[in-house]
């Protein structure tokens, strides 16, 4: 594209757009128009509707999310995207849900691990599940019902309406492929019937697909989310349109794309031996009525779950509490003999037992009572693209996402909560008594500050059985040559009472833990663990609810973080560990605003210093980096020490990013953050008069129009004469069914754009700045 | 090592730039920017302006030292009576064929003691041609500087002391 062919076509947007700094003068009247117009035309984008449900959470919660939290906005925005499934009935999401701390808090939360007999499988299967138990349970342990009580190392009861846990299937998240294919061969034998009709090798890649902490994966699922929102970019304009109102608290919504970027950065945490938090809290061991042996049965999955085929990797801690749960069948068995057996069953197990009544019969949409099976939103990165390319590639447009019957759906519902409050979180916090008591306040004490000095024999024996492991002749737990401790050892115990803490949401508990551990773990040069120690010491310190001042914070946060960082990358090789802490640390800090935001992009910045993250991430690194510099609010009237100006800077980066990767939408956005951001300047006409620059921004905007409105550019100038307006209409309701062709930017390709500068839009503008440039020698009038 | 050097009036505009490299260590004093850093180079010091209006708060000196910095791009600052700000960004020059030489350079270390100093020198003698310059009566508040006498003693300046 040459620069005379570019110039005089897109002149008529150009010229509506680009010239001055408030380029989208004629948006507001053209929104609501393009929104009845693009609602008119829905029924064509309807077929759709399976494909692009799944991407509801982006779109979806780019009108539930980014809009506060009016009910309309949500209707107005539900009903253009043709009815995204589950969206009703799915329990209401939390005030804020892309607030950093709620996403930790729904992130780290008790894993409990699902190990079903056959005659289960079946009968979940009969429902129309083909994962049994597990993906019938999962997605309601996301939002358990009610409030939850949790008393803290100190007693208090503090009542959380937002637990969760996360349901897995016995030897989900296993890392390394190595135990993964040990744990297949040893289980040979019975890994068939475990998974119905499924070959091992399907089971073994599916289990691999749920396990997340890849980040090229995590990309690639945002890369498609992208594709999809940058296809169907309705969305954008009704956000637009509503979120027009509220300017300044825009800024502080991440973009829907980010939040799904952590959100899947963070889900399927591996299971790992440096940090515990997807090893099992609990393992639910579930028999159907229609088991003949039934004691028995439960005795061998016991047996299995604790030393047999599926017992986890010897790092793991195997004394997790064990609820067995007796699956009847509403329609085919009788009732009074499955409460008979219950009752056996609490007389050989003990209270911790649930009698889970079901329907067998497979659910249809169109029964009476059938509930739509709410959406897990923490599916691992790679499960999604699956379910994505899945629903792409079948050929019939109707929606089959399972559904169920509402008395199922209370039942489950009643079993959760029940086991949550009755036996998962008061075991948890038992053991977190317990060993805070015999582990971590022996070492917290006095004596445990000089047993230190001569390397304190803990707990039950552990030394022995640890000091054969262990090459190098140190007194340590540490098992340098297969790099782990022992789940006995009391720094392993203590690493478990912190994580334990963390879930259950006692920060000053867990901080306190995790920052004695992290000295232990330094002098045993257990790196893995040193680091997961420091990443989650200055997660939990900058959790709990307290000003920090910014001498302390440097003090404990940055140095924790940058151990954190140092240890991940260049010890162990672990970018998904950096990332991971150096993005929550970001958005931590970026919370506390004032200095800390000035931290939280320095930390931004860090990442993108190592390149842990690939092209998406980059842009979407650099975008936050730019929230984080704007929500550093200034002082006074005129803002001093605000950072408008960088988060310009870094609005601009990004938005060149997302050009490039050919996401005009996105970068778009970027644009008109920029826009808005540099109407808070005292002067708004600064950047402009700095030639290349206002050139290089002048070429992202031309380049955005281009990609955004082709007709503009292939239609000839006097096509577009007639009426802006109604041109712009069309453009943006044909818009969804052209195939834009994702031009890749000119950007990488400079000299074009430094060429455009020359062409004719920029010359007008260069005229205008200059006219202003003379009436700002009376500044004073200009300014106000 | 490469220097970009900007005068930036009272409303964030430019009075003056120039770009220059080291000639020291056998610098040929031409600028080695990439093409890009030709729109880079503006947008990092009009964002470094952000830095500039809380440092100089902090201390009664016109000289504010290194300021900022955007990844292996540096900032230094001197900002004079009128609140107009001389910023020079200093960049590293990327894996050169003579890192071995450069290395003990005042450019290998932008943050050094040694490089504070020049950089000092470099922005006091600039100043002063400054207050000359803009004495002229036909001068007024934030108008460019086009003198190209002004120009060659920058130049000078850059050349005796980066």
């Amino acid at each position: 594209m040459t620069p005379p062919h570019n110039d005089s076509p897109f002149e008529p947007p150009g010229s509506s757009r680009t010239p001055t700094l408030r380029p989208r003068v004629t948006r507001p009247q053209t929104e609501p128009q393009s929104l009845a117009s693009s609602t008119a035309s829905l029924p064509y984008r309807n077929p759709n509707a399976s494909v692009s449900s799944l991407f509801a959470s982006t779109s979806a919660t780019a009108e539930s999310r980014s809009i506060s939290p009016s009910g309309a906005s949500t209707q107005i925005s539900s009903s253009v995207f043709g009815g995204a499934p589950g969206e009703g009935n799915q329990p209401a999401p939390l005030e804020r849900p892309e607030d950093p701390r709620n996403l930790i808090l729904q992130s780290f939360i008790p894993h409990i691990a699902i190990h079903t007999s056959l005659d289960t499988q079946e009968l979940v299967k009969d429902k129309g599940f083909e994962g049994g138990l597990w993906e019938l349970l999962r997605p309601f342990g996301e939002q358990i019902p009610g409030k939850v009580t949790i008393r803290d190392s100190v007693g208090a009861g503090k009542v959380w309406e937002d637990f969760a846990v996360r349901f897995v299937q016995l030897g989900d998240g296993l890392e390394s492929p190595d135990p993964v294919q040990g744990s297949r061969r040893s289980g040979e034998g019975n890994s068939p019937p475990e998974n119905g009709n499924k070959s091992p090798t399907d089971a073994l890649s599916d289990r691999q697909s749920r396990t997340g902490g890849d980040i090229f994966q995590v990309e690639s699922l945002v890369d498609r989310h992208l594709i999809h929102a940058e296809q169907y970019p309705i969305m954008e304009v009704v956000d637009l349109l509503i979120a027009k109102g509220d300017q300044p608290g825009n800024t502080d919504m991440p973009s829907t794309f980010y939040t799904l970027y952590l959100r899947r950065l963070l889900s399927g945490i591996p299971l790992v031996p440096h940090e515990t938090f997807s090893h099992p809290v609990a393992c639910i061991i579930a028999i159907s009525s229609r088991n003949a042996s039934p004691i028995e049965t439960l005795r061998k999955l016991y047996d299995e779950s604790s030393h047999g085929a599926k017992r986890l990797p010897v790092w793991v801690n195997n004394d997790y509490l064990r609820y067995y749960v007796l699956v009847h069948d509403e329609e085919r068995d009788d009732i009074t003999k499955s409460i008979a057996l219950f009752d056996q069953m609490k007389r050989h197990f003990g209270l911790h037992c649930h009698l889970l009544r079901l329907r067998s019969s497979h659910c249809v949409a169109s029964d009476d009572d059938s509930v739509q099976l709410p959406r897990p939103e923490w599916l691992a990165a790679a499960e999604e693209s699956l379910e994505i390319q899945k629903r792409e590639n079948q050929e019939d447009m109707e929606d089959s996402y399972p559904c169920l019957y509402e008395s199922d759906t209370t039942a489950i519902k009643t079993f959760i909560r029940e086991m949550v409050t009755q036996s998962v979180v008061p075991s948890m916090e038992r053991n977190v008594a317990t060993w805070n008591d015999q582990v971590a306040s022996r070492r917290r004490g006095m004596a445990g500050r000089l047993l230190k000095i001569s390397k304190w024999t803990g707990f039950g024996g552990s030394r022995s059985s640890s000091s054969n492991g262990t090459s190098n002749g140190s007194n340590s737990n540490y098992n340098a040559l297969q790099g782990f401790y022992r789940p006995d050892t009391p720094e392993a115990l203590m690493r478990k009472l912190a994580d334990y803490a963390f879930m259950l949401r006692d920060w000053k508990l867990a901080q306190s833990t995790y920052d004695l551990l992290r000295s232990d773990f330094g002098n045993d040069k257990a790196w893995r663990y040193h680091a997961a120690t420091n990443e989650m010491a200055a997660i939990s310190t900058l959790m709990i609810p307290q000003a920090i001042s910014s001498k302390v914070r440097s003090e404990t946060v940055d140095q924790m973080l940058e151990t954190a960082c140092y240890s991940y990358i260049t010890r162990c090789g672990s970018s998904y560990g950096a990332l991971r802490a150096l993005a929550l640390g970001m958005e931590l800090l970026r919370l506390r605003g004032g200095s800390a935001a000035d931290d939280a992009a320095r930390w931004g910045s860090r990442i993108l210093d190592n390149k842990i993250v690939g092209m998406i991430g980059d842009a979407l690194i650099k975008e936050r980096i730019s929230a984080c510099y704007a929500s550093k609010g200034g002082s006074g009237s005129s803002g001093w020490g605000s950072r408008t100006r960088k988060s310009v800077l870094w609005s601009i980066l990004s938005a060149d990013s997302w050009l490039t990767l050919g996401k005009p939408q996105q970068a778009k956005a970027r644009l008109d953050e920029v826009d808005k951001r540099v109407k808070h300047l005292a002067w708004k006409d600064g950047l402009q008069s700095w030639a290349n620059a206002n050139a290089f921004l002048a070429g992202l905007r031309n380049e955005v129009i281009l990609s955004l409105y082709p007709e503009s550019a292939i239609d000839g100038p006097g096509a577009l004469k007639g009426g802006e307006i109604e041109t712009e209409i069309g453009e943006e309701t044909s818009e969804p069914f052209v195939s834009r062709p994702h031009r890749r930017s000119l950007m990488g390709v400079q000299a074009p754009i430094l060429a455009e500068s020359e062409s004719k839009p920029l010359r007008g503008m260069e005229e205008e700045e200059f006219e202003d440039e003379n009436s700002n020698l009376s500044p004073q009038l200009q300014f106000e | 090592m490469s220097y970009y050097f900007a005068i930036i009036g009272t409303q964030d505009n430019p009075l003056f730039e120039y770009e220059f490299g080291t000639s020291k260590q056998g610098g040929d004093g031409i600028a080695r920017f990439a093409e890009q850093a030709r729109h880079m180079n503006q947008f990092i010091v009009h964002s470094s302006l952000d830095i500039v209006e809380e440092v100089q708060w902090g201390n009664g000196q016109m000289y504010l030292k290194c300021i900022d910095r955007f990844y292996q791009n540096y900032v230094s600052c001197w900002i004079t009576g009128g609140n107009v700000k001389f910023l020079l960004l200093h960049a590293p020059q990327p894996a050169s064929a003579n890192t071995s030489r450069s290395s003990t350079s005042i450019g290998a270390n932008p943050t050094s003691p040694q490089t504070e100093e020049a950089i000092k020198q470099f922005f006091t003698e600039v100043y002063e041609n400054w207050v000359k310059t803009i004495m002229s009566p036909f001068y007024q508040v934030n108008m460019e500087v086009r003198s190209p006498v002004f120009r060659s003693r920058v130049a000078a300046a850059g050349k005796k002391y980066l």
